[in-house]
Formats: structure tokens, sequence, C-alpha cells
């Protein structure tokens, strides 16, 4: 993955990482960095694809936790109710996530093409609630358990720390997809062709490429990538809700994709996990917990208010 | 941009006789006084019936909830004091354009201040109401500090994070709100059924139109309707672009304090769980579909969305319930069919209920009736600035 190697934002991005690993490592808190590293990378797919319909579309799309929270009930009801193998269900999950994108870009974002930028944001939530009232109509508002797809706890550890087999396939296959990412945007023309909409959608569109099918694209994709986000974090979520995926990760995603500036796609990935280290830092550290109510919320908040204030480009985007 | 650009959007208001309550603008007026054509006035007949409307309405708000049981007038207090949340984030959302998620950080900081002075300090209620009012009034000025730096969608970013955090930070605050276990609040003294609590409601509704009505004719509210429009050829007319909107922020939260400390009385409880991300985003739905700067509509959208579940009891049991069908239950009614009517209105009808209801607010002041007054550029959703 050269490209993503390259990029600028990834080296500042990687040198903070260091730095907040040295740090927690020295005051005691490998526990909340090994979690927090895996839980920000699922931050991290989110954000990407907060980043990816921004980027196409001009959109915040707050219904971006739905995409997922729908794969993991479709995951749910297929395998661990009606016992289809996990691999089917899992492929038949992602489409339900990808069609339920795809709808939205239809039915919602389309129609509302010449508003407002805050708008079509306010549409997107109306998408996001009524997906949610829709699972708590049909689903009730009671926690369900998905299985993990692996069970061992005490196969291997980090720094002394206990990892669960699922937290690894978690952490895992989010490096795999972020590699797998960073190819389809540097050597295809599929991806190309989406860097080259979310830069010059007026070019794009006079060298013979369809903005409006490759629109549809993105948000497809953007669907599959929050549904692998959902399905991989709801077993080490413990249980999963309806409004799973907007209630736990739609806020750290934004903060995400808000440090890369919006823009830079590696940028909201190590954003991500920069995100999910503090929030985890701020949820197990004595001084935060003990006098905060709350601490993960109100890190959040204050990380995104400060970078939002400070430095509204982003802390690992290019200054426009 | 408009959202009407396909059909009637971008005609001017040249046929308006009357302005509008809500319209201000110098170019409107100027447009409207060079093309006013003889003003019709309706016959002694025609005021008759337009008295005898206003009254129906006026009784059945006044006397309808007396012929009800408690249950349904809390409901319809519920109703009432949606109202106020919703005139107080049509105050952002239509007056400054900024768009507020967290709003239910507002609402429950006014319910939980006023529980608090009431419960643990044992203050009258009006002290309770006070204290929420200001409490209300001094955060939102902290948030409008932030606005003015961060604007756009990156500021309903902020709000949506303020909002989670005041729900799982703020108000588990043991001392202050109760934790988990949450706050009695005693209805006021005097106040204590729920038919008189529904009339105290009601005149406080009564009284934020009224501020609100004289608080957007005055040099302030013509500043808003500048700013909105184009902040920066405001300021360049010497109004100070700061001062308005903290001005506007702080009347949206002294609303949005004044609304929660009526509905935690309401309910003689407040628990934290009520403000979650849901009610936010109803009261922002209710706001929309209710039409953004047209006070009726606001009104009419919000305490629809107040009475959803009483229309959804009273609608399964008489007899809608089909064993078999998995029905939609009455706590869930607002936020399935809240979204699916946003989505209707912003796609279809960007001037929301305020638009549909405008030939019978134009009749009832004396106009004659026209439906073709629906198409009204003055109210529509997508003024609000990105």
């Amino acid at each position: 993955m050269p490209n993503i190697l390259a990029s600028r934002s990834a080296r500042i991005g990687t040198a903070i990482a260091v730095a907040m690993s040295a740090v927690m490592i020295a005051a005691g808190q490998k526990q909340a960095l090994v979690i927090g590293v895996i839980t920000g990378a699922g931050y991290g797919l989110v954000a990407l694809g907060l980043v990816l319909i921004y980027k196409s579309s001009g959109v915040f799309n707050f219904a971006q936790g739905e995409f997922g929270t729908v794969a993991v009930f479709a995951l749910f009801a297929l395998h661990d109710q009606m016992g289809v193998p996990l691999v089917p269900a899992m492929l038949l999950s992602l489409g339900a996530s990808a069609l339920m994108a795809l709808a939205t870009e239809r039915l919602i974002i389309r129609p509302l093409f010449n508003a407002p930028r805050v708008t079509l944001l306010v549409a997107t939530a109306g998408v996001a609630l009524l997906a949610i009232s829709l699972e708590l109509w049909l689903g009730e508002a009671r926690a369900r358990y998905l299985q993990p797809a692996l069970g061992r706890l005490d196969r291997l550890s980090i720094f002394d720390v206990q990892v669960s087999d699922q937290r690894l396939l978690v952490l895992a296959a989010l490096l795999l997809l972020a590699v797998l990412l960073g190819l389809f945007f540097s050597r295809t023309t599929l991806g190309l062709a989406i860097l080259g909409v979310s830069q010059e959608p007026v070019a794009t569109e006079l060298m013979g490429i369809s903005v409006k099918r490759l629109s549809s694209f993105i948000w497809a994709l953007t669907g599959v990538l929050a549904g692998i986000a959902g399905m991989l974090t709801a077993p080490v979520a413990g249980g999963f809700t309806p409004g799973f995926l907007t209630s736990t990760a739609l806020i750290p995603g934004f903060a995400a994709a808000v440090l890369g500036g919006m823009t830079s796609l590696p940028g909201a990935f190590v954003g991500g996990v920069v995100v999910g280290v503090a929030q985890s830092l701020a949820v197990s550290a004595p001084i935060f917990y003990e006098n905060i109510p709350g601490p993960g919320a109100v890190m959040v908040f204050v990380l995104l208010l400060v970078v939002l204030a400070l430095r509204p480009q982003g802390l690992l985007g290019k200054s426009s | 941009m408009s959202l009407d650009a396909r059909g009637s959007g971008g005609v001017p208001q040249v046929e308006s006789v009357e302005a509008p309550p809500v319209v201000e603008g110098a170019v409107a007026e100027a447009i409207a006084v060079e093309h006013t054509p003889a003003p019709f006035r309706p016959s002694m007949a025609g005021w008759f019936v337009r008295g005898a409307v206003m009254a129906a309405i006026a009784a059945i708000v006044l006397l309808l909830p007396a012929t009800k049981g408690a249950v349904d007038v809390h409901i319809y207090t519920q109703a009432v004091i949606f109202a106020i949340i919703g005139l107080s984030l049509n105050v952002l959302l239509g007056y400054t354009g900024q768009i507020s998620l967290g709003h239910q950080a507002f609402v429950g900081i006014g319910a939980f201040t006023s529980a608090y002075m009431v419960t643990v300090h044992r203050q009258p209620f009006i002290a309770g109401v006070g204290m929420a009012m200001i409490i209300g009034g001094l955060q939102a000025l902290v948030l409008g500090a932030v606005s003015l730096r961060i604007t756009g969608l990156y500021f309903a970013l902020i709000t949506l994070a303020y909002g989670t955090m005041a729900e799982e930070s703020l108000f588990n605050i043991q001392s202050l709100t109760g934790g988990s276990a949450g706050q009695p609040a005693p209805k006021p003294a005097g106040f204590t059924t729920d038919l008189r609590y529904y009339y105290l409601c009601l005149a406080f509704l009564a009284a934020v139109v009224w501020v609100d009505w004289r608080l957007m004719r005055t040099k302030g509210g013509r500043a808003l309707s500048a700013i909105r429009e184009n902040p920066r050829v405001a300021a360049t007319f010497g109004t100070d672009v700061k001062v308005y909107t903290l001005l506007a922020f702080v009347v949206a939260g002294v609303f949005a304090g004044l609304g929660g400390a009526l509905l935690a009385h309401n309910d003689t409880f407040v628990v934290r769980d009520l403000f979650n991300f849901q009610l936010a985003l109803v009261f922002v739905i209710m706001t929309v579909v209710g039409g953004l700067r047209n006070r009726a509509g606001v009104v009419i959208g919000s305490a629809f969305f107040g009475l959803v579940t009483l229309f959804f009891e009273k609608l399964f049991t008489n007899g809608l319930d089909i064993p078999g069908i998995k029905l939609l239950p009455k706590e869930y009614a607002a936020i399935v069919i809240g979204p699916m009517l946003l989505l209707f209105t912003l796609t279809r009808h960007p001037g929301g209920m305020g638009q549909q209801i405008r030939p019978l607010q134009r009749w009832l002041r004396g106009g004659r009736f026209s439906f073709k007054d629906t198409h009204d550029d003055e109210v529509r959703v997508s003024d609000v600035r990105a």
C-alpha cells in the first residue's frame, strides 16, 4: 500500500499513535491501549464510510451507523436463529446493508440533490431514526447476543494483555480491509474514478464516467463497510440493541473523520484508532472515571470541540 | 438554492395583501406595497363565520381536556410543552439557521434544574422554573459562542456530541440528578390536578408565543432575519452578527429550559433515559415538519408529535387490532411516523404544516380563502445555513 505510507496525514497520524502508545505503556494503561486500538479500528471503518460519502455527495451521513446495525440484525436472524452457515449469512447480511444504503441514496439523497447540505443532514438523521424505530418495532428494545466467530480467549496476549480471538479477528480483518481499500483506490480504475469524482465531479463526468452510477456504488460500498464494522464489533461489545452502531460508533466515527479533516481516507482510519485509544483511556484511567461520569462521551466531545475549534482542517488533514 | 427549483419556487410573494406574521424583510414589503390591489374585506357574515371558527378552535383547546380523564390530559399537557420546545428549536433552526441535534440536552438541563431546586432545595415551583430558564439560557450562551466559530455541518456534529455527553455524563451526576434513579418533581401547589396543570402550561405557551412574536418584531428580530439571509451582507450594514446570534441562542435556551421544567413537573419525575438521541431527533423533526419560521405551524407540528401516542392508543383499542400482525406499539409511534413525515416534508413540501395551513390562516385574518397560497417561499427548510 504505497500511497497510504506515502501520505503525509498517515505519517503524522502514525507519529501521534506511536507517541500515545508510548505514554500509555509508561503510564501502565496497556489494557486500555490494546482494547482502544481494536475498538478504534472499528471506528476507523465507520469514519472511512463517512469520508467517502462526504467526498462524493457532500453529505454528513448520519445513517451510516444504521447501515451497520441492519447487517448485525440480519446476521443474527440468519445465523443465530435460522441456522444459515456463517459465511453465506455474513454475505447476505452485507447485501442487506448495501441494499439499505442504495435505497437511501435513491430515495432520499438524489431527490434532494440540489438542496442545502444541512437539509440532507436532517434527512439522513431521519433515515437513521426510521431504521432505529423499525428495529425497535420489529425487534423490541432488548439486548441480543451475537455468537463470536472464534471463541477462545487465551491464545495470545499482547503486552501481557489477554486478547480474545474475536478481537484478534477484528484487528486482522480491519487491517486486511485497510490494505485492500488502499490497493482499490490506487490500483483499480473504479477506485481512481471514485477519487476523481470526489475531487472534480464535472471533470470526471467529462471523462465519460457516470457520476450517478459511481455515487450509487460508493453508497453501496459504505453500506458494506459499515456492515463489516457492525458484524465484527457486535460480538466483542457484548450485546447489541436497536440502534447499536449509531449509539456506539457514529459520534466517535465522525470525530475520527474530523481528525482526518473529513477528506483523507487513511487519515480517517488512523483518526479512528486515535479516538478509540483516547476513549478507552478515559474509561479505564482512574483519574477520569472517578471524577467524571460517562468519561468516554466527554472525551469524544472535548476531542471534537478542540479539533474543530483549533484545527478545522483536521489534525491530520492538509490546510487548504 | 431552493428545494422547489423544479416547481413553483423562485416566485416572489407579489400577490400577498398582508405580510404573513413571520415575514420580515424590507424588499418583500416594498414589492407588496407596489402591487397592492384594492384590499379584500369580508362581509359581516364573513366576519361572523371567521369568529365562529376561531371560537371553535379555542373551545377545543380550552374545553376538550376538561371532558377527558387524567391520563389523556397528561398527554395533552405534553403536547403543549412540546409546542414550547418546538418554538425554542424554531428560534435556532428557523431564525438563526443553526441546527441543533442536541436539543434534548437543552430540555433535559431545564428539567433537572427545576427538579433539583424543588426537591433538593425545597424551593417553590416558580423558583425552579426561573432557575431552569436561567441555566438553560446560560448553557445555550456557551454553545452559541462555539457556533460563532464552528458553523453548518460541523456545528450540527458538535451539538450531537454535546447531547450525547449531556445524556451520558451531565445527567449522571448523582448529587444533581439522582443518577439512574431519577429525581422527583412534584406539581406546584394549586395546580396539582392534571387539568389545572394543563391550563398552567397553556398559559406558559401563550406567553412564549407572545414573547417570540414580539421579539421577532424588534430590531433584534429583524437583525436575525438579515443574518440568516446573508451574514456578511448583514455585517456590512452594521448588524452585530455575534451579539444577535448569541441573543437568539439565549432565547432558545430560555424557552427550552422552561419546556424542560414543565415537562419534569408534568411527569412528576425526571429520569435521564428520557433525554436520548431519539428525542433530540423527534424535536428536530417536529419543528421541520411543522414548518420553520411559522409559529402556528411549529405549534401544530409539535403538538401533533406530543399527541401521537394518544392517537395510537385510541386507534388500536377501537378495533384496528388485527391478531397475527405485529402492530406498532404506541411508545414507538412518534419515532416511526416522524421520520416518514420528515422525509416526505423534505422531499415534497419544504414549508411543512405551516405551508398547508396558510390558506386557513389568511382566511381567519380576513383575507380570501385560496389554495394558491400554499406555495410560500418564506417558509422553507432549505434556508438552514450550511
